[in-house]
């Protein structure tokens, strides 16, 4: 199985759909500020939406925002 | 220790045999290392802040030549590791400051990293792809002249457009009914977004981008399946794509801290 | 040296044609379908249905050759818009 793995050759796409959006998700120092990058259309927006999915999945401690005078959600 | 360069997270696992990353180079040249804490392993390789430090990252995540090059090293990397154990591997570009960093990551994320491992144990994904069928439509007869040729016009004009939209219509039932189906044979199923059209001229066609866990045994089985399923539908084209490391289910959030 | 800027011009023509007819293109099948919906209405007579038909039958014709005169395919009539993906439906 790990020779088929290795030798099965790969689009860059499909690649892309798994390596940009899956593993260990998380902010280290550098955050990953692909959003601001205009990678490729619809891949970056696909990276967004799963960055965003995650935030959701794993609530974050509450954090006065700059810009929100509501307050807390 | 803190080094002045950045360090590459690749992939967490449980205990590889460190002799066995000796001589293994991961993302930009460097040398494989283990970095263990919480019962996990680490494999990260140092990487030069020249060109992977924030702001240089920017603009090379703006290159396809060079996110390509990067992702199919990572890539690589992670299947030759998943020759020593199960595995989960990093998102792309996932880099950190010191060895204290990811020695905090694995504590941190510890029960969702071993969740992940035995999820993945012994499994593979496969990737199914389908598209509207590109089957031709009949065109249009030959128009002639004289009474009743600009009602034909119109008939035709609204034949050829009902056609499009219920071939449309057709593909994304075919293609609901296919990943249902194989979501019931797998051991966990996973839908993707839409794919660039950058990347894949055929996306805008594109009607499923699945994933599929299978065991390992059964690999070979759940590949006959889609192909027997999908030669029952007419009005899609699939596509098999693997098998690949289970990167789809090996999805692990982690808290962010505000010092790393 | 003077071969290469010919096929840069040549390219650089063929991208403005591509684009005007893009356009011009988009609005045909606009008026298509608006031409459509006002024929299902059902309150026109057979000879204002087959005069609508005509027109636009000749409005097709004209737009093939003009798009033959300049070497373009029925694809090269499109834009991509991103991630809204083209502005024309797909041929």
């Amino acid at each position: 199985m790990a020779d088929s793995l290795a030798l099965t050759p790969i689009a860059l796409v499909d690649l892309l759909d798994r390596v940009l959006a899956t593993g260990v998700v998380i902010s280290g120092e550098i955050v990953l500020s692909i959003a601001d990058v205009d990678l490729v259309y619809v891949s970056l927006r696909a990276l967004l939406s799963s960055v965003s999915s995650v935030r959701a999945v794993t609530p974050q401690p509450f954090a006065p925002q700059p810009f929100d005078p509501v307050g807390p959600a | 220790m803190t080094t002045a360069g950045g360090l590459w997270l690749h992939a967490v696992m449980r205990d590889p045999d460190p002799a066995r990353l000796t001589g293994l180079t991961g993302v930009g040249g460097g040398a494989l290392r283990a970095i263990a804490a919480a019962g996990l392993t680490a494999v990260v390789c140092p990487v030069d802040l020249a060109e992977f430090g924030a702001e240089p990252l920017r603009g090379n995540l703006e290159d396809i030549g060079w996110v390509e090059a990067v992702a199919r090293t990572h890539h690589h990397v992670a299947v030759e590791l998943s020759q020593l154990g199960p595995v989960v591997p990093a998102r792309l570009a996932t880099i950190y400051l010191s060895d204290e960093s990811v020695v905090g990551l694995l504590t941190r994320g510890r029960t969702g990293i071993d969740a992940a491992l035995t999820r993945v144990s012994g499994r593979i994904e496969w990737g199914v792809k389908a598209y509207t069928s590109s089957a031709p439509r009949p065109t249009p007869a030959v128009a002639g002249s004289g009474p009743g040729t600009g009602a034909d016009y119109l008939r035709r004009k609204r034949a050829a457009l009902s056609a499009r939209s219920e071939a449309a219509t057709a593909a994304a039932a075919c293609a609901e009914e296919l990943h249902r189906a194989l979501a019931e044979v797998a051991e966990a199923s996973r839908r993707h977004p839409p794919q660039s059209r950058g990347l894949n001229p055929r996306a805008a066609s594109m009607v499923l981008n699945g994933s599929y866990l299978v065991d390992a045994a059964r690999g070979d089985r759940f590949a006959e399946t889609v192909a027997e399923l999908a030669s029952g539908y007419g009005a899609i084209e699939v596509e098999l794509t693997g098998p690949w490391l289970p990167y789809s289910f090996a999805i692990v959030p982690v808290e962010e801290t505000p010092d790393g | 040296m003077t071969g290469r800027v010919e096929v840069d011009r040549d390219g650089v023509e063929k991208g403005l044609a591509s684009l005007v007819l893009t356009i011009v293109e988009l609005l045909r099948q606009l008026m298509e379908r608006q031409a459509l919906r006002r024929v299902d209405q059902g309150d026109l007579t057979d000879e204002q249905v087959d005069r609508i038909g005509t027109t636009l039958m000749a409005l097709e014709e004209q737009m093939n050759r003009l798009r033959e005169h300049f070497g373009l395919s029925p694809e090269d009539l499109n834009l991509d818009l991103g991630p809204l993906g083209t502005l024309l439906p797909p041929a």
